[in-house]
């Protein structure tokens, strides 16, 4: 024991060494097969501290080239939002800069929303690449599909068609459903065949679903306005609450699905 | 001024220099100066082995910290604090230090400041860069670093050190 105090008194700076490098390379092979290592993570909140009294204090040495950073991009996003301005309708589309699918701006120019079987006419036609059964769509949500065209002019079944029928899905359960419109109120449609043990309450969203093939997945459809649990079907119905307002309807974009033909040849080898 | 508390002021201005500043640096991506090593430089001569040893892990390890590479400046800068005994040795040949209480390049001479400070950063730096790859594999990519980074290090450590010494006159 003696000895083996004076051994370590003796060669007390090389044990020392040895052990503080043994721990450095420890921490070091941990560190590099984790991500982080536990030590530095909980004095991340100190170490980010002094970094950003850092960045502050070197943020005003910044101003003047932050300033000049700001004032390009400024005008960078203005030109951006050139090409999105639709100068001809005033508003700014969005849903441009997809690469999935090329929206087309089109204007209404008929609709009705008091029919059984209603339908929209809009101003581009196949000189624009309208196609039959692309999708349309508002900034609001879903608007129908091109049933029609003609050089200059698109006609359009709308939502509000007693034979049109959406696939949906509902947002929270991922719950695949259809929407039909119930042929009296063009602000409300019906989905009746929600599964029993999905319950909804107002206000719960209702999206297009990828099994429609017409519309691309998760465009807003409608928010639930009445649940109606059923005792005596199988099936639960909810009223939904259109997002799109067909009576005010003017702007709308049609969708040009880029994969379609992909899809369609892949279909009809199935078959 | 108290001599502890000026060694924990050196050790705070010294770490921020690095983290904040000469990090920042980048020559080429293939320099990285250190300079925060001249804590552990300017340590007293009386000061006990081992406490040269841990002082050196927890500045290196302070530094690794701030760059979230924990280990490796620690062990780096631990090694170079182990050395640091023998290399005073090595360059002071016979050479008393009776009245000079820490390394100085006022009473030392830049000559042999100038060795001092090689010395030291070229074992820091050969152990920091290799420690960073980790492995052999990337030697000559590692020994370009060094090559490149050691003249920058010692260049601004001297500058430090020059800084010191005037402030040292004035008093």
């Amino acid at each position: 024991m003696n000895n083996l105090r004076r051994f370590i008194l003796k060669y007390h700076f090389v044990i020392l060494f040895i052990l503080l490098e043994v721990i450095s390379i420890l921490l070091l092979a941990n560190s590099q097969r984790f991500h982080r290592n536990r030590l530095v993570n909980t004095t991340n909140d100190a170490v980010g501290k002094v970094y950003e009294w850092s960045s502050e204090v070197s943020n005003y040495f910044r101003l003047n080239n932050a300033n000049k950073q700001l004032a390009e991009e400024n005008a960078m996003l203005r030109q951006q939002l050139s090409v999105v301005y639709d100068t001809t309708t005033c508003t700014y589309d969005i849903t441009k800069g997809d690469t999935l699918f090329k929206y087309i701006p089109a204007q209404v120019v008929n609709n009705s929303t008091n029919q059984v079987n209603n339908y929209i006419i809009i101003n581009k036609g196949s000189l624009d690449g309208i196609e039959r059964d692309m999708s349309v769509i508002s900034t609001d949500g879903i608007v129908g599909v091109v049933t029609d065209v003609s050089r200059h002019y698109a006609s359009i079944m709308s939502l509000l068609h007693s034979k049109c029928v959406v696939g949906v899905r509902i947002k929270q359960s991922q719950e695949l459903a259809s929407l039909k419109w119930e042929t009296n109120n063009y602000r409300y449609g019906m989905v009746e065949d929600i599964p029993t043990h999905i319950l909804l309450e107002k206000g719960d969203t209702i999206l297009t679903s990828s099994h429609s093939y017409i519309f691309p997945e998760d465009l807003m459809v409608g928010t639930v306005e009445e649940f109606y649990p059923t005792a005596v079907d199988a099936l639960n119905k909810a009223k939904v609450r259109f997002a799109t307002d067909f009576a005010t309807l003017r702007h709308v974009y049609v969708i040009k699905d880029l994969h379609k033909p992909e899809l369609d040849s892949l279909k009809a080898r199935l078959q | 001024m108290n001599k502890t508390v000026l060694q924990i002021i050196r050790f705070v201005v010294l770490v921020l220099l690095q983290v904040l500043v000469i990090n920042h640096i980048r020559l080429g991506g293939y320099v990285h100066p250190y300079i925060y090593l001249v804590f552990v430089m300017l340590l007293p001569f009386s000061t006990p082995k081992w406490q040269l040893l841990v002082l050196g892990f927890a500045l290196g390890l302070t530094v690794d910290l701030f760059t979230g590479t924990p280990g490796l400046h620690a062990g780096a800068t631990t090694l170079m604090a182990f050395s640091r005994p023998s290399i005073i040795k090595l360059i002071s040949g016979n050479q008393k230090f009776e009245n000079i209480t820490e390394p100085n390049i006022g009473q030392l001479g830049g000559l042999w400041f100038f060795r001092y400070t090689l010395f030291l950063v070229l074992i820091h730096h050969f152990a920091l860069f290799f420690l960073e790859s980790f492995s052999f594999r990337l030697f000559g990519q590692v020994l370009l670093r060094i090559l490149l980074s050691v003249p920058v290090s010692i260049f601004l450590i001297m500058m430090i050190m020059f800084i010191f010494k005037s402030e040292k006159k004035r008093e």
